[in-house]
């Protein structure tokens, strides 16, 4: 017991004080705070101001001056401020009073306003009309380009008599649109047709959209502890947080316990090493060991994390067993990955061979990314159930449906950690076989068959 | 008392080959063995099964009076044939760490790896990382690390490949005197010059077999080539008188005297007075039995000259030292 302790120290100690390892763990938080700041810059970058020619029929008559106005750049971006004001004054209270800047930035990231010239054409035109229409928009000159052609129907402010239902438009476009402007024209028409309706029947469109409009205001979770608003976006993202945590724990402790491994068995170190511990031994003491450095990894951002809540006044939200099953899903995903990750260090013989052994591994330490979203929205459909409980993505999934707003019930959990323990000890005992007779071995990189030989060999 | 060391029938076989076949060896505690052999003749086999570091097919070891070195591993030192270090660790921590390993306390192993540094001449290295040692200063502190246990057991896996002569003279010395402490030692070389000079006892292994397994002094009694050495106290000294004397029958003048090949039935104690009353003596000896001869005759008597018998000798004076 002693010897392991003295191996998991080196081990601890080796990993954690090189610089390699000071960066990684500094990396994730830099670079997720890089692409906080960089992203919307980099993503909404402002494109060319779009501009061009919009054909008009108006059967009614009433549409064309309303859509002047609704397609008119300074309305569009008023629009689109009023509307950025609400959602943000949604999201995030304190935000709602959208200050000059806050809606300049807005701008940037939505892009150009295109400017849109109406082209009005005779009203009554037949389908030749149409068809000409159509023909132009084909052509496209050098000068101004032809973006859209819209047919406004004959009801679609009044309705034709006894129909219950108003008309509506066609829209026609060049195959250069992009959808951006398109959607400001479909916009645009739809106010540009409400409003012309609303005048239409003598209504106060003021007055109207005042009644349509119920603000939406921020839940309130009445708790014991006090009254807590609610943040959908904190509960819909914690599942992903929680399942990265536990990713990057398996994966610091998990990919040093390899290299780790290849590294003494390539410098000959191992058969010293050998000539005073037993294998088991070994695997024991740099699995414990990287189970430290794992630790000390996720205590690093957990700890960040609490910071970050607290500094909101969101520490609430965040239920503590949760950080008890983290750190209990941690120590069973840890042995499951880690036990592997050591048997493929001692099967080969340097870095470029482990990678083949590697892949099938790496894709079960990502596929609960991809189970992640699915079993965010639906934690206790069949499909949850039944992957937390198969290894060694149980723990994931387990994860993200105790992070959900409906947790599973306790026997579900036990279950999990029971079916995730007899998985690790069977990757624990696998890994053994392989360390034993991987360790002294050296040629030919074996593949995933060789070792279950050898696992049944030894 | 129990011997330090013993197989029985010892076997092991990696897929068609048989690396040590029934392999019988019995080392007295504090006895000084070679075992001796081309490369590739299942030496560092069988000690890495004496190590416990493979296992045996079939047969039976016992070391140190245990049934498996796991569990006498604290009382073991060895020293395998591809031996490394960690890199990137100080050479005082990496022998403290392994001396831990062995079981001696944080304080004595570093207290202990100092002292043998420093006997090694090495003392200013302790804080240096292995990686900025020479490749002799490195396998000066494997060997430190070997017997920083004071072990009873001394395992040597070719302890002197890559190693020149003034460190090989350096770890002669230091392995004689773990011997004088009491230690058993048990060391392996396909450099049978090494043999010959250091050990009690002998253990000839060719292809996984054990051809020869005698004491020294037997081996010389036993292979004495009834050949007298010469080198005359005056080298100009006429050496002629030499071949006409009574059962001499043959006289081959080398570079500082002369070999006189005597034959059957006469005394080699005579013959010696009779030389040494013709021509003064500065040196004059039995010529000693050579271990690479001894080794040569036995593989090509043995079975039917398979190998041809430069081969062997290049193998054996250590012209193929790449292992």
């Amino acid at each position: 017991m002693k010897k392991i302790g003295l191996i998991a120290a080196r081990e601890f100690v080796t990993t954690v004080t090189t610089t390699g390892f000071l960066i990684g763990l500094l990396i994730m938080p830099a670079l997720f705070a890089l692409v906080g700041l960089l992203a919307p810059r980099i993503l909404n970058a402002r494109s060319p101001q779009v501009r061009g020619d919009v054909a008009l029929i108006d059967l009614t008559g009433q549409v064309t001056g309303e859509l002047r106005t609704s397609l008119d750049p300074a309305t569009i971006e008023a629009r689109r401020a009023e509307n950025l004001r609400r959602t943000m004054g949604e999201a995030v209270p304190g935000v709602g009073q959208a200050t000059s800047a806050t809606a300049a930035a807005q701008r940037a990231i939505g892009g150009q306003v295109p400017a849109l010239r109406i082209v009005e054409r005779p009203a009554g035109a037949t389908e030749a009309d149409v068809q000409r229409e159509k023909d132009w928009l084909v052509t496209q000159a050098a000068d101004e380009r032809h973006l859209a052609l819209i047919v406004i129907h004959p009801d679609a402010i009044v309705r034709a008599g006894g129909r219950p239902e108003f008309g509506s438009y066609d829209l026609y476009v060049s195959a250069t649109l992009d959808d951006a402007t398109e959607s400001v024209i479909y916009e645009g028409l739809r106010l540009a047709i409400v409003s012309a309706r609303l005048a239409a029947s003598n209504l106060d469109r003021v007055a109207i959209e005042a009644t349509m409009r119920v603000a939406r205001p921020q839940s309130v979770i009445v708790a014991a502890d006090g009254e807590q608003r609610a943040q959908r976006g904190f509960t819909r993202t914690l599942p992903f947080i929680l399942g990265i945590l536990l990713f990057m724990g398996v994966m610091v402790g998990g990919q040093t316990l390899m290299t780790s491994t290849i590294e003494e068995k390539s410098s000959r170190v191992v058969e010293v090493l050998l000539a005073a511990v037993s294998p088991l031994e070994l695997m024991a003491g740099k699995l414990l060991g990287q189970l430290g450095v794992g630790l000390l990894v996720m205590a690093v951002y957990v700890g960040l994390g609490i910071l970050a809540l607290f500094q909101f006044a969101m520490l609430g939200l965040l239920d503590p067993m949760l950080v008890v099953y983290l750190l209990v899903f941690f120590l069973i995903t840890y042995l499951v990955f880690g036990a592997l990750m050591v048997s493929i260090g001692a099967a080969v013989n340097q870095m470029a061979e482990a990678q083949a052994l590697m892949g099938p591994v790496m894709l079960l330490l990502v596929a609960p990314y991809i189970l992640t979203p699915v079993i965010g929205r639906a934690p206790n459909s069949t499909f949850s159930v039944v992957v937390s409980f198969i290894p060694p993505v149980n723990t994931f999934a387990m994860m993200a449906r105790l992070a959900s707003g409906t947790p599973p019930p306790a026997w579900q959990v036990w279950l999990t950690v029971l079916v995730g323990l007899a998985a690790a000890c069977a990757a624990v005992w696998f890994a053994a076989k392989v360390f034993k007779i991987g360790l002294l071995m050296h040629g030919k990189p074996p593949n995933f068959a060789t070792l279950v030989r050898w696992a049944r060999a030894a | 008392m129990e011997p330090a060391l013993e197989l029985k029938a010892v076997t092991k076989t990696f897929g068609e080959m048989r690396a040590v076949d029934t392999l019988h060896l019995v080392v007295p505690r504090g006895a000084m063995y070679g075992v001796i052999g081309p490369s590739g003749a299942g030496k560092t086999t069988a000690i890495r099964m004496i190590m416990s570091i493979l296992f045996p097919d079939s047969g039976a070891l016992s070391v140190l009076g245990r049934s498996s070195a796991l569990d006498a591993k604290d009382r073991i030192g060895y020293l395998p044939e591809e031996r490394g270090v960690y890199r990137k660790m100080r050479v005082g921590a990496f022998l403290s760490y392994i001396g831990q390993l062995k079981g001696v306390s944080a304080e004595d192993a570093s207290v202990r790896a100092s002292r043998l540094l420093a006997r090694l001449g090495l003392a200013e290295t302790e804080r240096k990382k292995l990686e900025d040692l020479s490749k002799g200063m490195l396998q000066r502190v494997q060997f430190v690390g070997a017997i920083i246990n004071q072990p009873d057991l001394l395992i040597l896996d070719e302890p002197f490949g890559g190693l020149d002569p003034l460190s090989v003279r350096l770890l002669r010395d230091l392995i004689a005197e773990e011997h004088r402490r009491g230690a058993t030692i048990l060391f392996s070389t396909h450099i049978m010059a090494h043999a010959e000079e250091m050990c009690q006892h002998v253990v000839m292994i060719h292809k996984g077999r054990k051809v020869l397994d005698e004491p020294m002094v037997g081996l010389r009694r036993q292979y004495d080539t009834r050949t007298i050495r010469l080198e005359p106290l005056d080298p100009r000294a006429d050496l002629s008188p030499l071949r006409t004397l009574a059962g001499v029958e043959h006289v081959n003048v080398v570079d500082e005297g002369c070999e006189i090949r005597i034959g059957a039935g006469t005394d080699p104690a005579d013959a010696i007075r009779s030389v040494a009353a013709i021509v003064a003596p500065a040196r004059i000896e039995l010529a000693r039995v050579r271990l690479e001869d001894v080794f040569i005759r036995l593989v090509t008597e043995g079975d039917g000259a398979q190998e041809s018998e430069s081969v062997l000798r290049a193998n054996l004076q250590g012209l193929e030292q790449v292992s």
